[in-house]
């Protein structure tokens, strides 16, 4: 096995724990560190695919597009906290059971 | 694809929206609404003039960087990508009108309301960029652009109803993108391009292909509310501000059905099972019935709005079956396709209007009432002669009767799936139509009937009525320049064209 | 040997993605996924990501860890009343449990299969040799030398763009979704004698790692999203000490530095394009100058964008004291 397979066979994994996590967690916080290890899977496949790629040095494409990746989705992360803090600010809910 | 015609509007499409947005955050509340509105008509010229240069030169390109693919990236306007983005300046201009007296005659109470421009602008972009992309991972950034500042847009009045909504629907938009970009992360892997046009050429199918095929439909089919995943979209439409509402069923669900459909007729040929669109277009059906039913049985006029949404993009889902031709079917004796096609792009642009006037009609009643509770709409012909009569003509397009835009789509849908013989669809679409047919007749019937109490309704700015009612007189022009604007498609190479699927092969793939 | 660290390190991070999202404890819960960020980061180091890396640790880990510590200060107090454990589902009526375990069994199943073929998809997937070859080829004329930061900054120079786009858009989400009055004075906290000697020494350290970070991206890992964490985190410094930089300035100042990073780039472009270019088409010459002053720029207003995001999150239950809620 090559060190590029296991860490895209743990991207594969990483990514379904965090879409289990965005269905079954029910507080918004981890909600939220759900679609962030999502998140993380996903980007660990690109860089797997990148160290396989190499020939001088690494595929740096897939390396720019994670640096964007990430900073996008903690654009994303950052207003679902701030929708969350707000909500529980609000009503002190936080959770989605009450939410009508 | 690269020796076509090169051209700066791509780029500028993109760009200005941007531009006015960041330009707009430098003025105080009045100004940004100044230059806001300055901005959308700027956008929409800018967007018009494209759309001639594209009818006279054919597809144009532009070559971001000067560097080509597969490293660089390339934008990429043919005549679908310009009768989606002539959609959004039509719609989008109109909207942007609104908003600008919709926003002046609200109470200042919620300090976020100006922000409403700058967003609207940086949607606005994104939903460009995403008609001009054609690189998967830049699709991925402008999707984002577009999910951020749709939710942003839909929490604009800080209520509690709109937070939760509002937070709904962006972790179901993250959940979407992320599973989208793993699919691209796969594809990326499994042949060393992001370029749409180049992947087409050298996608093999396989195990990884279907997989990618998996989770980037079930990612966009959560971006457009797709059953079973319309769950976020009801709740955040209808909470939203009635412009953000206008804006949110008409033109950003519509953002990822486009990715959808290019991805499935460009790129993923080769993985394409018969089944795999009979499966998309039971999601579809179930939608088209669901939808509808709940929007029947609601009782505030922005939800049933709302759940008609989740019912007419079920429609757009019922397209694919039709596009993906039964082993042992050529693309060329397959007569349906060109009915399918027109079916799809009509029914998204006569949604678009009529979607858009009806969120903006119920702006108006909330703006009279206060409310929207639909046993107050009593007397509406009395009270709001012009929005009862936008809201009759855009509900006439919704239910499909001639001669409007939304008759068009369900006409030639229904033609399609006979010439295809997948007749089992048929009756979808006719139980659609009766049923939106019934909560159209039920709101006019309460708008005729005479009031029972004294009803309040306070006066509304008739510019305003009258912005709504051109937007439903829209739903039924777009019809005229029919014949021309299917020419026009047909020179886009991917209009009119069906995937010959592969005989071998179980429900999500071929492996 | 080699390939057992890498081992480990798959389960480790597997097991702290698990354990973060299972734990009942939130404040715990925020610790596995600090922890789980540095996994993630070692993960980049040994696939020779280096840049990525130094992102992950600043931004994902580091800036949004330190956006859910910061939460933590309003939830925590009553998280003990609502805990998302099993005892929760315990307390419910016989029924209910029933109503909630079925589903939730139905979901494991299907993640289960999911699981399945997404290995299958990764395990099977072809090589499709990647763009490296190209980028290699291209370098010499990009006018970097490191070829993660010719991508960013210049092949790829749109996405880029648009990212530092989708930051400001988060800003502005923020602000809406926070409800607060925009850029309002925060109230004065009480200067910590403690945290000013810590400013006063971690500043100017903070600024000139970051200024090396900047500078270095030319040549090896390092540039603009790396340098702004590290300025961003002197905003976010002053901020705690009692020293909101944002409110002290004139409000068109903050908002030049906010959209100067974007609005640079995209005038930039739109001069190319005057001059019969296409966007963000340099001129070769000037390729590497430029570059530079756009990873300033674009770092100076991300690490502005930050600051701003962290203050006005911090500043969410100051303000509930002053305001009615708009229920």
């Amino acid at each position: 096995m090559e060190t590029y397979q296991i860490y895209s066979l743990t991207s594969a994994i990483l990514f379904i724990i965090g879409i289990g996590g965005i269905f079954m967690a029910r507080h918004f916080i981890k909600k939220i560190i759900a679609t962030v290890i999502m998140g993380g899977g996903v980007f660990l496949s690109f860089v797997s695919f990148a160290q396989r790629d190499a020939i001088t040095f690494a595929d740096p494409v897939p390396h720019a597009l994670v640096i964007t990746g990430i900073v996008v989705a903690v654009a994303s992360a950052a207003l679902a906290l701030a929708l969350a803090r707000r909500i529980y600010q609000l009503t002190g809910e936080e959770t989605f059971t009450n939410d009508k | 694809m690269i020796h076509l015609p090169s051209s700066p509007f791509p780029a500028l499409l993109v760009g200005l929206p941007i531009l006015m947005a960041t330009l707009s955050l430098f003025f105080r509340p009045g100004g940004k609404a100044a230059v806001g509105l300055m901005g959308s008509i700027l956008t929409a010229g800018l967007a018009l003039i494209a759309f001639v240069e594209v009818t006279q030169r054919g597809t144009v390109i532009h070559i971001l960087g000067g560097w080509e693919p597969p490293l660089g990236i390339l934008l990429r306007m043919d005549s679908l990508a310009a009768v989606f983005i002539g959609m959004t300046a039509i719609v989008g201009v109109f909207i942007s009108l609104y908003a600008w007296g919709y926003f002046r005659a609200q109470e200042t109470s919620a300090e976020g309301l100006p922000l409403f421009w700058p967003l609207w602008l940086f949607l606005w972009a994104g939903l460009n960029g995403l008609f001009l992309s054609n690189d998967l991972f830049n699709l991925f950034v402008t999707i984002e652009v577009i999910g951020i500042s749709a939710v942003s847009l839909a929490v604009l009045t800080g209520k509690t109803p709109a937070l939760f909504a509002g937070l709904r629907y962006l972790l179901a938009a993250i959940t979407g993108s992320m599973a989208y970009l793993f699919g691209v992360s796969l594809l990326y892997g499994s042949t060393g391009t992001l370029d749409l046009g180049l992947l087409g050429e050298v996608l093999e199918p396989g195990p990884t292909t279907s997989f990618s095929l998996l989770v980037i439909t079930l990612g966009l089919m959560i971006k457009m509310a797709g059953f079973p995943f319309h769950f976020w979209l009801p709740p955040a439409h209808s909470s939203a501000p009635a412009p953000v509402s206008a804006l949110l069923s008409a033109l950003v669900v519509k953002g990822a059905f486009y990715i959808l459909l290019r991805l499935w007729m460009e790129v993923f040929g080769v993985s394409l099972t018969y089944a795999a669109g009979q499966l998309i277009g039971l999601a579809g059906a179930i939608a088209v019935i669901w939808g509808s039913w709940q929007a029947l049985i609601q009782t505030s006029f922005k939800l049933i709005v709302a759940h008609s949404s989740v019912a007419q993009l079920g429609y757009l889902l019922m397209v694919f079956p039709l596009l993906i031709l039964a082993p042992g079917v050529s693309a060329d004796s397959a007569d349906w396709l060109s009915p399918a096609w027109t079916a799809g792009i009509y029914q998204v642009i006569a949604h678009a209007f009529a979607k858009a006037s009806f969120f903006l009609s119920a702006g108006l009643i909330i703006m009279a009432l206060g409310h929207d509770r639909i046993e107050s709409l009593r007397d509406l012909v009395g009270n709001m002669r012009i929005t009862a009569l936008a809201i009759g003509i855009a509900g006439v397009s919704l239910i499909g009767l001639p001669p409007s835009g939304g008759f068009m789509a369900k006409w030639m849908l229904l033609k399609g799936i006979f010439l295809s013989g997948q007749w089992w669809w048929a009756p979808v679409v006719l139980m659609g139509s009766l049923l939106t047919a019934g909560y159209v007749f039920m709101l006019l019937r309460l708008a005729f009937a005479p009031a029972r109490e004294m009803n309040t309704f306070r006066p509304v700015p008739k510019s305003l009525e009258i912005i709504a009612l051109m937007l439903a007189l829209g739903s039924f022009l777009i019809v005229f320049p029919a014949d021309s604007l299917i020419q026009f498609l047909e020179s886009s190479g991917v209009f009119g064209s069906g995937i010959e699927s592969i005989i071998e092969g179980g429900v999500y793939g071929n492996d | 040997m080699s390939i057992l660290i890498d081992i480990l390190l798959a389960i480790i991070m597997v097991y702290l993605a698990i354990q973060c999202l299972l734990t009942p404890r939130l404040i715990q819960s925020v610790f596995l996924f600090f922890a789980f960020g540095l996994g993630l980061a070692l993960a980049w180091v040994r696939l020779g990501a280096i840049d990525v890396a130094i992102t992950e640790a600043a931004i994902a880990a580091g800036f949004l860890g330190v956006l859910f510590l910061d939460a933590l200060k309003s939830f925590a107090p009553k998280v003990s009343v609502k805990q998302d454990n099993l005892e929760d589902i315990y307390k419910l009526p016989r029924r209910n449990i029933k109503s909630l375990i079925l589903p939730r069994v139905i979901l494991v199943l299907g993640l289960a299969l999911f699981l399945f073929i997404a290995l299958e998809a990764v395990w099977m997937i072809p090589d499709g040799g990647g763009l490296t070859a190209s980028a290699e080829a291209l370098l010499p004329q990009s006018g970097v030398e490191h070829p993660v930061t010719a991508v960013l900054l210049n092949f790829r120079a749109y996405d880029t763009w648009l990212e530092i786009g989708v930051i400001l858009l988060g800003l502005l989400g923020v602000f809406v979704a926070g409800g607060i009055k925009l850029y309002k004075k925060p109230g004065a906290s009480k200067p910590d004698p403690m945290l000013r000697q810590v400013i006063l020494f971690v500043t100017p350290v903070l600024f000139l790692f970051g200024a090396f970070l900047l500078y270095i991206g030319k040549t090896g890992p390092g540039g603009a999203f790396q340098a702004a964490v590290l300025w961003g985190a002197i905003g976010i410094l002053l901020h705690l000490g009692g020293k909101p930089i944002f409110a002290m300035i004139p409000r068109w100042l903050f908002h030049l530095i906010l959209t100067m990073g974007l609005g640079f780039f995209l005038v930039l472009g739109f001069l190319l394009i005057a001059d019969g270019r296409t966007l963000f088409e340099y001129p070769p010459a000037y390729a590497g100058l430029l570059i530079l002053i756009i990873e300033t720029l674009g770092a100076i207003s991300i690490a502005a964008a930050l600051t701003a995001i962290y203050a006005n999150l911090n500043q969410m239950e100051e303000e509930t004291n002053e305001v009615e809620p708009t229920t």
